[in-house]
């Protein structure tokens, strides 16, 4: 690793901490970024190479959550043994156990959001990305496991599926006050369970393959 | 079509309305008179059969979903055998054994929030899919070095859910038992306060280690050894236990004498506990047990416990010996602590049923009037069926609005009921000991 690089990753990490340490303290965004790399005794300029507003360190936040917990995920001698399900499962624990770490400052910006489908803030955009490439990987697998029943059109969109509960998850556990996060734990697994019951093969696709038949041979 | 419905459903209503409110009279046969009433009901119409077998599948099903406090108390009803259905039974029996598992993520998600590490890291082995479904949660092998471990662990948020939980069964118990709302309250309370016990795996490893210390001596009995650095709010690590469960045990033939070994150290386990130590493992369904190599038994589950207050203990006990010596003022009293009668009853309403408890529970003494006695022995419990008929067809039981029996009886009664039943199922002929204040002169 050089000189050069290691700098870069704690002035990425500096301005990162920087800024929840502002939201948490003082319960908004720094008035400017100028005001901000002050306080961190950074230039400006230092700032701007980085990053290009506060949106877009919102937006690394979200994503280095998400790093971290693909890290720690694939860290696990038993992940690789996943089924499918397993691994979806997997994800969204750890991934909750990364976004408790940083609770207060979610709930500061995010507590009041409604984050309903349409209005997702666009911060979101590069987890969400990233979270896409993940989802496809285990669609796919799932598909050469036949876990997933490939169905045409659909089998295409069960990331954005996927997406949707991860949403979901977020908001319940904004929301949720059980002792551990407990009713969080629950609703993971159940509407887990429930996604790729909808996914795997089932009375449906037979019921729409012989629809077809009875088409096709009248 | 409707008439014919109400036929159907009125016939089970009044009558259940008189055996569950048997029950709640705080009589150990509860159960038992129900078994009566459950056969007359189920035999003469197949159509009956099946709509009670449609009815269990449902609410099998919802309360399988929902783990928990839920397929507790369905356990809770299958274990009284006999106070439900055939049909019912059967399905709640399934509830027993199995639960849809718990993905091992959350496991492993579990164990890093108590244990910083994952399973893999804390054993040798760990078995990815659990071998056996406790009631709030799952059972996974595990091995250390040597050692075999039993790792029990709890479904998420099971405690916060007992209370709503129970709500929703309230319906299903309302209309399966036919209590009336405000008596069913009083036990549901006492219920609700068990089952917040057994979310607590703690506590249940804290009451595991007394009475397996305080039971230690009893010939022929085992129990797991507790870690307690390996567990926690919501898991219990303990020995593995090799062996047969009831059902499988029986299923193999065993000797009388091997029976009745068994049933004797069962006997002499519940006769200690109740006795001595005056707090008893209240949930003998035979799930918890497992019978080991040379006929010896293994108790499995702590979870439920009940402590029996000192007074309802002697007047519960004194109604059992068997010359009842005590002045009638002093009985008076035993019925009014025991909640059988109370001020709101006439004269004649109370003698009468001083009368009629007096008669049920010399009957249901019966085990500790005499030295040794047979659980075999049906005719005994042909003879509680009659007894139980009997009152059934009173006026004086049907007019009745109250609850009858103290709450503290509920798990008494469980607990003596479950006993009752496991040694006839065992078929055992028991030296039935007892402390020598209750023995008859």
């Amino acid at each position: 690793m050089t000189e050069k690089t290691k700098n870069q990753q704690t002035d990425d990490s500096k301005i990162i901490e920087g800024y929840i340490n502002h939201v948490l303290e003082t319960g908004h965004e720094p008035a400017s970024v100028f005001k901000f790399a002050k306080d961190l005794k950074m230039k400006e300029a230092t700032f701007y190479e980085y990053f290009t507003s506060f949106d877009a360190v919102k937006k690394a936040v979200w994503e280095l959550i998400f790093d971290n917990t693909v890290h720690s995920l694939e860290s696990q001698e038993v992940y690789k043994t996943y089924t499918s399900r397993e691994k979806l499962l997997g994800f969204l624990f750890t991934w909750i156990e990364e976004l408790k770490e940083r609770r207060s400052y979610l709930l500061a910006v995010y507590g009041d959001v409604p984050l309903k489908d349409r209005s997702f803030p666009s911060e979101l955009k590069g987890f969400k990305l990233k979270f896409k490439d993940f989802a496809n990987s285990i669609v796919n697998e799932g598909k050469e496991t036949e876990e997933i029943a490939e169905r045409p059109y659909l089998t295409d969109k069960y990331h954005e599926a996927m997406w949707l509960q991860v949403m979901f998850v977020f908001r319940f556990w904004l929301k949720d006050d059980s002792p551990g996060f407990e009713k969080t734990d629950a609703a993971i697994e159940k509407s887990v369970n429930l996604a790729f019951d909808l996914m795997g093969k089932s009375a449906v696709d037979s019921f729409v393959d012989f629809a077809k038949f009875l088409f096709q041979s009248k | 079509m409707t008439e014919k419905l109400n036929e159907q459903q009125s016939i089970p209503v009044t009558k259940v309305q008189r055996a569950a409110k048997f029950i709640s009279t705080g009589a150990k046969v509860g159960g038992n008179y129900m078994k009566h009433y459950a056969k007359k009901v189920v035999n003469p119409s197949m159509n009956k059969d099946e709509l009670h077998r449609n009815n269990a599948t449902d609410i099998y099903d919802s309360l399988s979903e929902l783990k928990g406090s839920a397929l507790k108390v369905a356990q809770m009803m299958a274990m009284d055998k006999n106070m439900l259905p055939r049909a019912y039974q059967d399905k709640f029996t399934m509830a027993q054994y199995s639960a849809p598992p718990l993905s091992y993520p959350l496991v492993v998600k579990t164990f890093n929030q108590y244990f910083k590490q994952g399973p893999e890291s804390l054993f040798d082995t760990f078995t990815t899919s659990a071998v056996n479904a406790a009631s709030i949660g799952q059972v996974h092998k595990a091995t250390k070095g040597d050692k075999v471990f039993a790792v029990k662990i709890q479904y998420p948020g099971v405690a916060s859910s007992v209370r709503s939980d129970l709500k929703l069964v309230k319906p299903f118990a309302l209309r399966l038992l036919n209590m009336n709302e405000r008596e069913l309250d009083n036990y549901m309370d006492e219920v609700e306060g068990k089952l917040l016990e057994e979310t607590d795996y703690q506590l249940e490893v804290i009451r595991s280690k007394e009475i397996s210390e305080a039971c230690g001596h009893i010939e022929g009995l085992n129990f797991p050894k507790y870690y307690e650095e390996m567990s926690s709010a919501r898991v219990i690590t303990m020995d593995w236990m090799e062996g047969k469960h009831l059902k499988e045990w029986l299923e193999t033939n065993p000797t009388q004498e091997a029976r009745d070994r068994v049933g004797q150290t069962l006997w002499d386990f519940y006769d200690h506990q109740v006795h001595s130590l005056k707090q008893v493992h209240a949930d003998p369904h035979p799930g918890n047990f497992i019978i080991q190599g040379e006929n010896e038994l293994a108790v499995i589950d702590f979870g439920c416990v009940k402590v029996i207050p000192e007074d309802f203990y002697s007047g519960y006990f004194s109604l059992i010996k068997k010359d009842l010596l005590i002045q009638e003022e002093e009985l008076d009293q035993i019925f009014y602590d025991l909640e059988f009668i109370s001020d709101r009853d006439s004269p004649t309403e109370k003698s009468y049923f001083k009368n009629t408890f007096k008669e049920m529970i010399s009957l249901l003494g019966k085990p500790f009037h005499v030295e040794t006695f047979d659980f075999a022995d049906d005719d005994y419990f042909q003879m509680i069926f009659a007894l139980g008929d009997k009152i059934s067809n009173d006026k004086m039981f049907r007019k009745s609005k109250q609850a009858r029996g103290s709450r503290h009886g509920l798990y008494i009664n469980r607990t003596y009921f479950g006993l009752y039943n496991l040694l006839n199922q065992l078929q055992a002929n028991i030296k039935t000991t007892k402390p020598d204040w209750l023995r008859s002169r």
